[in-house]
């Protein structure tokens, strides 16, 4: 069994191996990784402490619980928590129990905790932040706003479409001229 | 295929990456995209973006309580012999002996070794799984506000199901799940609570192949070897 301090030199993908054997160590690193990020997108989402530390569970315990789904080839261990973490987030928001008390606004509705910046790690997440922000940025409004509503509002493209008093058509094409106009500018804008 | 139902399709892409179908619009997406390489394409693509988002996020540090909380679950489940160890070879070896003692011996077995699904779940590889073949099925239900979806890989080999809007099953009593094969029962070797808001979820482990139906009832605590009340929630498979 590997020691503590081996496992935190292993990269997400080899710690993911061992938590599929069902170790509890690496698990714990795992969270250790990703769980300020997990919990920062449930807030964002449900913006509601309570709500968003009830969703980093739920999706936490679910990742250990079906660990051997994890499948490399499909992309980074990161990229995968944090989609398990958005699909609880909008299961959340469906079920109504949040949808009130979402949208944290800048202002900060309620204490914030913001992560330090303790590691390299993190200091790089925030660099990394600051692009995909910039990206957004250059989306016109009524692109950003459908993203918006769906990704971190849990809104379906049927309610988006009622909310805005437009065809659906409208609403499915202004979420793909978003992400394309997206995909663009994170790869330089390069087609 | 034809050009006419890709293009039907081709429209949903994004609306599927940011999460905007509805969970039926999604599993038929999802299964449009297992045969369409043009939408794979697609998928592929603008997923860059859609998997960026998060990282957009202002960075807020989770709180130690739940760290705490979340490990004690996990290292509890992690003990060897634990209730909740469920791997799937494990749980069908299981559940062929129970099938060859008496049921009162079962039951006690049940309740020391079954897997236990509780709050949050286990079926969640819908996002992860894209175009893989799954198929998702929705439950028909007595319950006034529940409702409930079974997740099956193509190659049945075992299925998370997860419910919600479901009351507590009651004092000493917990939901079993149960295949249907005709019109007979056998436990599928899982039980399963439910959280505060109604919602819980359940890995069905083993082949499902010739497995006609998945059914929800509310036993005693430890599980039962037969249901002994009508299902509260059935998925047919066949």
């Amino acid at each position: 069994m590997p020691r503590t301090k081996e496992l935190q030199r292993l990269a997400d993908e080899e710690l993911m191996q061992l938590v599929q054997d069902g170790d509890p160590r690496a698990f714990e690193l795992l969270y250790d990784r990703h769980g300020d990020a997990a919990f920062s997108l449930a807030y964002r989402m449900v913006g509601d402490r309570v709500a968003a530390e009830d969703i980093t569970q739920e999706a936490f315990l679910s990742i250990w619980r079906s660990r051997e789904r994890y499948q490399r080839e499909r992309g980074s261990v990161r990229t995968w928590v944090l989609g398990i973490v958005h699909h609880r987030g909008i299961d959340a928001l469906r079920r109504n129990l949040v949808h009130q008390r979402r949208r944290a606004s800048a202002e900060g509705i309620e204490e914030r905790h913001e992560a330090p910046e303790r590691t390299d790690a993190e200091a790089l997440r925030r660099a990394e932040a600051k692009t995909v922000h910039a990206a957004l940025e250059t989306l016109p409004d009524d692109q950003s706003q459908v993203i918006e509503l769906a990704y971190f509002g849990g809104f379906t493209h049927i309610q988006i479409a009622e909310m805005l008093a437009m065809p659906v058509g409208t609403v499915k094409g202004r979420m793909r001229l978003g992400l394309e106009k997206m995909r663009r500018e994170l790869a330089g804008g390069v087609a | 295929m034809t050009m006419e139902q890709h293009e039907r399709y081709a429209e949903n892409v994004a609306a599927y990456l940011l999460g905007a179908l509805t969970e039926e619009e999604a599993a038929e997406f999802e299964a449009h995209l297992a045969e369409c390489e043009l939408c794979r394409l697609d998928y592929q693509r603008l997923r860059v973006a859609a998997e960026a988002l998060p990282r957009a996020v202002e960075p807020l540090e989770a709180p130690d309580s739940l760290r705490d909380s979340l490990m004690d679950t996990v290292r509890a489940e992690a003990r060897p012999g634990s209730v909740a160890e469920r791997r799937p070879s494990f749980l069908q070896r299981l559940r062929d002996r129970l099938g060859e003692v008496s049921p009162a011996v079962a039951a006690v077995s049940a309740a020391a070794v079954l897997a236990i699904g509780v709050l949050g779940g286990w079926g969640v590889s819908e996002l992860a799984n894209n175009g893989t073949g799954e198929k998702t099925y929705a439950a028909s239900t007595t319950l006034p506000r529940g409702s409930a979806t079974l997740t099956v890989p193509e190659d049945r080999s075992g299925a998370s199901l997860t419910v919600r809007g479901m009351p507590p099953p009651g004092a000493g009593r917990v939901y079993e799940v149960w295949l249907r094969r005709g019109s007979t029962y056998a436990p599928a070797g899982s039980l399963f609570d439910v959280g505060r808001n109604g919602t819980g979820s359940a890995a069905i482990p083993g082949n499902l192949r010739g497995v006609d139906g998945v059914a929800v009832t509310r036993e005693r605590r430890g599980g039962t070897l037969k249901p002994t009340e009508k299902p509260v929630m059935t998925v047919n498979l066949s």
